[in-house]
């Protein structure tokens, strides 16, 4: 990733995080000073970024750009992860305590898990991972 | 990747197709921690392949499901 990519890629993720949400281009692209669409592409196939079919954020990762089924509450905010693991991820890329809130995929009973100083207050439950490491990015979204 | 409440709850939402891993969510907690903790950092630069592998292996996540592309 060169340094031009590299800031964009910052650029990005400072907004995501001013915003609470994912940018869009013309908010990025203002932020940045040039048109992101083509550097946004570079950093989707370095997995930098993940882009919708129109171009647009869909992850950024831990961070999920659209509605999901795992929703952390941590600095002030409720963000949506692209996972169980990206969760967790929030509150470590925040710096900060937070409670996350998902449910049992198979029985569909709620969970809510606090995280202070990175320890649980539950960790009776189990986390399962599908698809083996070496095909993750295969179809990240179903990953 | 979903949080389940047992291993009971695991395997009847396979339903009969094969497992992937299972890990305790405490371990999935300390992964998320050293895989994203510095992905807002002003310094940071994208993981090797080489640098994600060992988060894993230090984890104790080894074997062929936890090997990378």
């Amino acid at each position: 990733m060169d340094d031009a990519d590299l800031r964009l890629r910052n650029v990005t993720y400072e907004l995501f995080v001013q915003l609470g949400r994912a940018p869009s281009a013309e908010e990025a692209s203002l932020a940045a000073g040039m048109d992101v669409s083509e550097g946004w592409r570079r950093l989707h196939e370095q997995h930098a970024l993940v882009l919708d079919d129109a171009g647009a954020i869909r992850m950024a990762n831990p961070f999920s750009a659209v509605p999901t089924a795992h929703r952390v509450d941590a600095r002030g905010w409720w963000w949506f992860a692209n996972c169980a693991w990206d969760a967790f991820g929030i509150c470590a890329a925040l710096d900060s305590d937070g409670r996350i809130e998902t449910s049992c995929a198979d029985c569909g009973e709620p969970i809510a898990l606090d995280v202070r100083d990175g320890r649980l207050d539950d960790e009776t439950l189990l986390f399962h991972c599908l698809v083996p490491a070496a095909h993750w990015w295969d179809d990240i979204v179903f990953t | 990747m979903n949080l389940f409440r047992s291993e009971e709850h695991v395997e009847q939402w396979l339903a009969g197709q094969p497992a992937g891993a299972t890990i305790p969510v405490a371990t999935l907690a300390e992964l998320a921690h050293q895989w994203y903790a510095d992905r807002l950092a002003s310094n940071w630069r994208p993981h090797t392949r080489e640098q994600n592998q060992a988060i894993l292996d230090g984890l104790g996540l080894t074997g062929p499901f936890w090997q990378l592309a």
